[in-house]
């Protein structure tokens, strides 16, 4: 066993300032823009950090107002997601669904967001109906572009309406204009058009951090799994770059809206500007985080060096990485993607971090990419990442070991504008369907959709972009192409559903949840979907064997997705929390929840809002929330029992060389957790039994889970926890309830 | 480079003297009449000699600002611009000397710029400026 | 014969903290390590010898996602 150490003598030697420049555009841009519609308003900066107000749009009608943010908001919403999910709401109806022109988009940066003093503290958390799972989709980005929103003067920008021509909303927070512009010709692709948009608005070349743009690409407008790009200028580099709004599909509800582009040009950021209540204790927290993150950080994670993309070696070492469509956990060319290589890939000599202060900075360049296919071929980009989810999706699930094509794919992925999990996940179901003859090279169009065919899966997404051929179907997402794949006759449809790792019609993100059951729970009992940013519960159930009963996983689902909902309230990052841990924290009890961080963010939290909480009621908090947000998906008829099944694959082996893979572990189960005896049975017959007992332990999990959410056995909150929650105060939420006790 | 040095030969730590290098770079460089927001802090052991707080200008801080606002002039001295400073606090987090100071009442932070101030002061002629290499660039 | 996350470890002489992780694979870099309920300092992982029968906890933080 090694820690990994940093070695700089091996960092490539790149010029990170050096890249395709695409700026002899602009005036062509320029050229094809009208202003459609423009409004003055009186800028502003949060008092203990909110604005108290927010700003509507709608694009068609190019109605814009500032709409009041009531005490109500704040004291059952916060904030972030919860703002989101209120105002989209009050939006839509049950019927409305995301391409209708009441769908919206909210975007709310939260209370704490933009504080400059701790890390992790610039996310915006972005609201819409899905085109994917047709009921809230949440996402939490970085980028500049929720802060400099706030300190323009707003707590979230709903938007609604479809335009009959693309639009640009450009919000100027040092001038106090809110302007509509059309837009004709001109880029889509992010990484052209926000590099030219920046430019384009700022006034000077000092005013550029102080501009942060909202795009999406070409892809999004041809496929359901369209994802937001949220810009900030990075000085250093002299470049545009992004955090993704990924999850989803809200990439695509932005472009069935027209919209092109969201501007803001904020005042230059200072220390103050949330004017929270008390700045003492905000300083004194944030100092003493950096001071961890630099004591700390380079024995642990290492995430200064290598972001997320530390725990490559890791999921792969204990049997979690997702490979081959979740088939294994594990692969002998991981060392080729491993933190080692994008330790050195990425460049070191420079800052990192999508808003100031974040000493955890985990944000990695890769630079000096010179693009080997597509639209873009010969230019030399820089890219984000790769994160885990990217590495992990892009690569070992698809079996693409090629750290340059995984870059490649990871460039194409943010500037088409396709959420890089659901694009990894999707193409890992695609060769699995090809491996297995339900797809074949006459049913792609010609690509040969074989692990690891790095070029293929790059002109599969170069034809969604396109709007073209095989490529187009993969855009719809796993849910809809297994209702395709099985429409068209091509498989067993039984097997195609085991292997499409969807949930609600979203794809699952990069871990195996096989082995444990709680994970399991931990992606399929989620409100939006399979997304790890919930629950992550596979060390302590499946390695540390913390939570061996059904009430004691239950009790993580209940603690763990409520504590993490709480991130998106506020504007804060997630990984801030437990990607450093204090030197002493393994003599403090529970552990595993960081306790000295989570005091960290009561105290930040009070101190910005001057509302006094402790860590009990920042859980109270997050689960009004998280139960509006509960009883949402059943106003729009899902929420219930049924729409948490899980795939299959995400419980057990589908396949003989799945169950053949881990015989041992498996059989031993069949002994120790079935009482039965494994000799003498046949491969299928053994299956037979783990999918029995695998899917009655799950359907005994989300008993458990529901009754300690409060939740009836069919998963709707009750009308007594409602009332505990204060939720009885809105007569809809009843009434949506109501109809189903 | 230059670099503000400080000899414990010469320095008794102020058991001796008034801390006149705190109280001359508070009142002449920061315009308060308190010695603790001075850019240099002597402090006494108890067993005798002493230690400073001091910036070395090893640049650790100018890797790690993310808005730029730290930089070296042409003396090689680190320089903070307060007009760029977003007040993030990670100079004086990642400063392992502890040299980076923050008066509760300025936003921005704030460290020795090797001025010289201190240096005539001292009745013991302790303090000096020094003309140094400047250090490698570390990645932090 | 020792335990280690409730499952069996075969013990032999002068085993040391470090050797667990070694033979488990555990290669995740925040643990918190318990030896009979004592606290194992990360610092000390290679010089603290486990005895036989020991119950070892590795517990595995969160991280990542």
């Amino acid at each position: 066993m090694s820690q990994l150490v940093f070695d700089p003598s091996k960092v490539m030697d790149i010029d990170y300032t050096k890249r395709t420049e695409y700026l002899d555009r602009l005036e062509a841009l320029r050229a094809g823009m009208r202003t459609l519609k423009e409004v003055p308003f009186h800028p502003s900066l949060p008092d203990k950090g909110y604005t108290n107000r927010t700003l509507y749009v709608n694009v068609d009608s190019l109605e814009v107002k500032e709409k009041p943010v009531t005490q109500q908001m704040k004291d059952v919403f916060i904030g972030g997601r919860g703002f989101g999910l209120y105002q989209l709401w009050n939006a839509v109806k049950p019927t409305t669904r995301w391409n209708d022109p009441e769908n919206e988009i909210v975007i709310s940066p939260g209370p704490v967001a933009g504080m400059t003093q701790y890390a992790g503290t610039g996310k915006s958390l972005v609201v819409s109906l899905s085109p994917q799972t047709d009921i809230p989709i949440d996402s939490n980005v970085g980028g500049f572009y929720g802060p400099l929103l706030k300190f323009s003067g707003f707590d979230g920008l709903e938007l609604q309406g479809k335009a009959a021509k693309d639009v640009i909303l450009f919000v100027d927070g040092v001038k106090g204009i809110i302007r509509l512009e059309e837009i004709e010709g001109g880029p889509e692709d992010s990484h052209v058009l926000a590099e030219l948009l920046t430019h384009l608005y700022a006034e000077g070349e000092k005013d550029l951090p102080n501009v942060s743009v909202v795009s999406t690409g070409a892809a999004a407008k041809h496929s359901l799994i369209g994802m937001l790009n949220f810009s900030f200028y990075d000085r250093r580099r002299k470049c545009v770059r992004f955090k993704q709004a990924g999850r989803g599909g809200i990439g695509t509800v932005f472009r069935d809206k027209r919209i092109r582009a969201l501007v803001v040009r904020g005042p230059k950021v200072a220390g103050d500007m949330n004017h929270p209540v008390d700045p003492e204790t905000i300083a004194k927290t944030g100092i003493k985080y950096h001071k961890e993150i630099r004591e700390n950080d380079g024995s642990q994670c290492m995430m200064r060096r290598n972001g997320t993309a530390h725990i490559v070696e890791i999921m792969d070492a204990y049997d979690l990485l997702p490979v081959h469509n979740f088939q294994y956990g594990s692969h002998a060319d991981t060392h080729k993607i491993d933190s080692a290589y994008w330790q050195q890939r990425c460049t070191q000599a420079t800052v990192d971090g999508c808003w100031y202060g974040c000493s955890m900075a985990c944000a990695k360049g890769a630079d000096g990419l010179v693009l080997r296919t597509g639209p873009y071929q010969g230019d030399m980009v820089t890219v984000d990442g790769p994160e885990y989810e990217n590495a992990a999706g892009l690569g070992s699930n698809c079996g693409v070991f090629d750290p340059d094509y995984l870059l490649e794919l990871n460039f194409y992925c943010d500037t088409y504008g396709i959420c890089t999990i659901t694009w990894g996940t999707l193409t890992a179901f695609v060769m699995e369907c090809y491996q297995r003859g339900i797809l074949n090279k006459e049913r792609t169009g010609g690509l040969e959709m074989t692990w690891g065919n790095a070029e293929a899966d790059l002109e599969m997404m170069h034809q969604l972009a396109r709007g073209e051929g095989f490529g187009k179907i993969a855009g719809m997402g796993v849910k809809k192409m297994k209702e395709y794949l099985i429409k068209q006759g091509w498989g067993d449809p039984q097997l195609i559903n085991d292997i499409g790792m969807e949930n609600k019609g979203l794809e699952y993100s990069q871990y195996m949840s096989k082995e444990s059951l709680a994970q399991q729970g931990g992606y399929a009992l989620t409100n939006k979907g399979p997304q790890h940013d919930e629950a992550w519960l596979i060390f302590m159930d499946m390695v540390n064997k913390q939570i061996p009963t059904f009430e004691d996983k239950a009790e993580a689902l209940y603690y763990f997705p409520l504590f993490r909902t709480w991130f998106g309230l506020n504007g804060f990052c997630k990984l801030p929390w437990n990607d450093v841990v204090p030197a002493d924290n393994s003599s403090q009890p529970e552990a595993h929840k960081v306790p000295e961080h989570v005091q960290n963010y009561v105290d930040l939290f009070s101190a910005t809002t001057g509302v006094k909480i402790d860590k009990e009621e920042l859980i109270v908090q997050s689960a009004k929330v998280y139960n509006f947000q509960r009883v949402f998906n059943i106003r729009m008829g899902k929420g219930l029992r049924e729409h948490d099944a899980a795939p299959y694959r995400s419980l057990g082996p589908v396949t003989k060389e799945e169950y053949e893979s881990r015989a041992e572990r498996y059989d031993q189960q069949i002994i120790t957790e079935m009482g039965l005896d494994p000799a003498g049975k046949s491969t299928e017959e053994k299956m037979a039994l783990h999918r029995t007992w695998r899917t009655d332990r799950f359907s005994k999990l989300m008993d458990s889970v529901y009754a300690r959410r409060g939740w009836t056995s069919n998963g709707v909150p009750t009308l007594a926890r409602l009332k505990e929650l204060g939720l009885d105060a809105f007569p809809e939420v009843v009434e949506v309830v109501k109809q189903h006790l | 480079m230059k670099q503000l040095v400080i000899d414990f030969q010469k320095c008794d730590a102020g058991r001796n003297c008034n801390h006149e290098c705190e109280l001359e770079c508070a009142i002449k460089v920061f315009k308060v009449d308190d010695p603790a927001q001075a850019a240099l802090q002597i402090k006494a052991y108890e067993d005798g000699g002493g230690k400073a707080v001091l910036c070395d200008q090893c640049g650790d801080c100018v890797v790690v600002c993310p808005s730029e606002a730290l930089k070296r002039n042409k003396l090689g001295v680190v320089m903070i611009d307060k007009q760029l400073c977003v007040g993030c606090y990670m100079c004086i987090g990642f400063c392992e000397k502890d040299a980076f100071m923050r008066n509760p009442d300025w936003i921005v932070p704030h460290k020795c710029t090797s001025c010289g101030v201190c240096v005539k002061v001292c009745p013991h002629g302790a303090l000096s400026i020094v003309d140094v290499p400047e250090p490698a660039v570390r990645i932090i | 014969m020792i335990m280690v996350n409730e499952e069996p470890l075969a013990w032999h002489e002068g085993m040391t903290v470090r050797d667990i992780l070694r033979a488990r694979n555990y290669r995740f870099p925040l643990l918190v390590i318990h030896v009979n309920d004592a606290l194992v300092a990360k610092g000390d992982y290679d010089t603290t010898t486990v005895p036989d029968g020991a119950v070892v906890k590795v517990i595995h933080l969160i991280s990542g996602g």
